[in-house]
């Protein structure tokens, strides 16, 4: 009887873990706001383990960031194929920061917040629109941004350049859009490897960017 | 005299509750707009102490006592007034506790009664304070220094309540219990007041006060996050835009290569279906139902490989072959008219020996007299011949049908 039980209770976590491992297959970042039953299974020993062994056999690996509340996807053993793909995944990376950065400043200004976007903060797209709308500098800026290779936008209208802005972050997993209907759009734990990024960045090349933007701020108040 | 107190305070009291919407717009506003109130009763609120100028130029604020009482009873979170004094508290009691003992040596029992009361009232004012700023510290870190605006800001009210704390805690390291159990010796109120009593409240507040400093930490940990990752961003485009030739080294190339960008290619691709698979036909069924077929008209027609020639002739004659049981029919029915009398079908089927089976022969002679065009078929009557079913009533089975002239 009991051990029934315990093969039914084991099988549904293998369903579970199915979907997860999908993901993680398919390049998707596991945070709180993609599938927050997945980031249980891989902070819990036992259901990592388990994801862990099926992804060994391909020469996969369950990478985190963020202090653990992001998981993806990596190679377990470096050979030449894979470097090759890091490489070429990190120059992507790279491309996208500045692009990124700008546009993180942008809604954090647009929107009066103390602070940058992070994972689960979400950001309602018409009240952005009517705020970059009504301020000159903001749709100077997003037209500078939305015209970035990442965002690749050639449209005039501050409209079409938002949309086609957020469209991308969502396919590229920035964000989500939980409801087809609704304007609104929550930042995903993809965000947070992209501050993990800059701050690795920042320390191994001794940028010292906090450094620089706090002189520059005091030159401004002065 | 202490008539005298209780009719003064009575009448301060009454001058606050007379006047409490001047007093109110005077601690919204923070000083009072002189042109706005009485003349006369501002001059009242002056003179007894309520209202004070600090300038001469200024305009008249409202003492720092009153404003306290109403903070404190309307749990403004604006106030983060905490009162770390704890030294002067502690001489003040231990003064008085000497004051006591020494008027009881002497056996002055009203005056012994008075310091005991006094006491009482220093002790409990102090332990009440000391709980007051602990809530208060809690207020501020509850909504998270929400009455200031910006995060520099929260962080420089986080730094000031850190410093409340540690002072509140400096403070509270200078009472030493032994020392006030030699003072109280073995005076069982004094052991009371200043040991057990006491003792209780300090080590609720110290263990409060470390949670209170703890919590802080985390904020402040918090907030600086907030404002590091504010100006990481702002740093890196502003290095991107000092030096606009710079490219991000190559962390990749190591043999070591960060955990951070270990990242693998999409792997999976969507999985093909399973026709063969009977748990999914109701679904591929149903994704097969909604496909559409779409012919779109621009496709090229078929066109016939060999061109075949026709031209417009006169129709030939054709003829079908009558059914030779419809001809059969038409005999009967002609043998009818001949004879004139009635027959049935069965009796001609077997008068002339006809190889059709007797069914269709029924069938078709019914078939035959229902077919006739409406003029025709007055000139006979069929009548079918049966009897009505043995057991299911309702039931009538037809053994032959009999056709005669009308």
């Amino acid at each position: 009887m009991s051990q029934t039980q315990l093969s039914s209770s084991s099988d549904t976590v293998l369903v579970g873990t199915g979907q997860l491992i999908e993901q993680l297959l398919k390049g998707e970042f596991i945070c709180k706001v993609t599938n927050e039953d997945g980031l249980r299974a891989l902070k819990n020993p036992q259901t990592r383990e388990r994801v862990e062994d099926y992804l060994n056999q391909i020469n996969r690996t369950v990478c985190s960031a963020a202090e653990g509340d992001v998981f993806f996807c990596g190679y377990l053993q470096l050979g030449d194929a894979e470097r090759k793909v890091v490489s070429s995944q990190f120059k992507e990376v790279c491309a996208a920061l500045v692009p990124m950065v700008e546009w993180l400043l942008l809604v954090q200004e647009a929107n009066g917040q103390d602070e940058p976007l992070r994972e689960g903060m979400p950001i309602r797209l018409t009240d952005l629109q009517t705020c970059i709308e009504d301020t000159p500098a903001f749709s100077e800026q997003l037209a500078k941004l939305s015209g970035y290779r990442l965002f690749g936008s050639n449209s005039s209208s501050t409209d079409g350049q938002l949309k086609l802005v957020f469209k991308r972050l969502v396919d590229l997993g920035y964000l989500i859009k939980p409801n087809a209907e609704k304007q609104l759009f929550i930042a995903t734990g993809k965000i947070d490897y992209l501050y993990e990024v800059i701050r690795f960045i920042d320390e191994t090349e001794g940028l010292n960017l906090e450094a620089q933007a706090e002189t520059a701020t005091q030159r401004d108040l002065l | 005299m202490s008539n005298n107190l209780h009719q003064a305070g009575v009448k301060l009291l009454k001058q606050l509750g007379r006047h409490a919407d001047v007093v109110m717009d005077v601690y919204l506003s923070g000083s009072i707009n002189e042109g706005q109130h009485d003349d006369k009763v501002v001059e009242k609120l002056k003179k007894s102490g309520i209202l004070w100028r600090p300038e001469p130029d200024q305009d008249l604020r409202l003492k720092r006592s009153v404003r306290a009482l109403l903070e404190e009873a309307l749990s403004d979170e604006r106030n983060r007034q905490i009162d770390a004094n704890v030294g002067s508290a502690l001489a003040t009691i231990k003064t008085l506790a000497d004051h006591y003992k020494e008027a009881r040596a002497n056996s002055d029992y009203s005056a012994s009664e008075a310091y005991l009361a006094d006491l009482n009232e220093h002790v409990y004012s102090f332990t009440d304070s000391l709980r007051y700023s602990v809530r208060v510290l809690w207020g501020r870190i509850n909504n998270e220094f929400g009455y200031v605006g910006s995060i520099s800001a929260k962080i420089r009210e986080n730094e000031l309540a850190q410093s409340q704390v540690t002072e509140l805690l400096n403070g509270l390291d200078m009472f030493q219990f032994s020392e006030l159990g030699e003072i109280a010796g073995d005076i069982r109120q004094l052991r009371k007041l200043l040991i057990t009593n006491m003792q209780e409240t300090l080590s609720q507040c110290t263990q409060e006060l470390s949670v209170v400093q703890a919590r802080l930490f985390e904020l402040l940990g918090r907030f600086r996050q907030i404002q590091g990752r504010t100006r990481l961003l702002k740093g890196w485009l502003l290095h991107n835009d000092l030096h606009p030739d710079y490219v991000v080294n190559d962390h990749v190339s190591h043999n070591n290569i960060a955990p951070l960008f270990n990242c693998s290619e999409p792997l999976l691709a969507a999985a093909h279906v399973d026709v063969q698979n009977p748990q999914h036909e109701l679904d591929l069924l149903d994704i097969v139902a909604q496909v559409k077929a779409i012919n779109h008209t621009d496709k090229p027609l078929n066109t016939r490989e060999t061109e075949v020639a026709f031209s417009l002739d006169d129709t030939q004659e054709f003829a079908i072959p009558d059914n030779p049981l419809k001809q059969a029919v038409d005999e009967y029915f002609c043998a009818i008219i001949d004879s004139g009398q009635a027959q049935s079908a069965l009796e001609y089927l077997a008068q002339k020996q006809l190889p059709w089976d007797s069914e269709s022969w029924i069938y078709q002679v019914i078939g035959g007299y229902e077919g006739l065009p409406e003029e025709h078929k007055r000139f006979f009557e069929l009548e079918p011949l049966g009897e009505p079913d043995p057991i299911y009533s309702g039931n009538y089975i037809i053994h032959d049908v009999e056709l005669w002239l009308a």
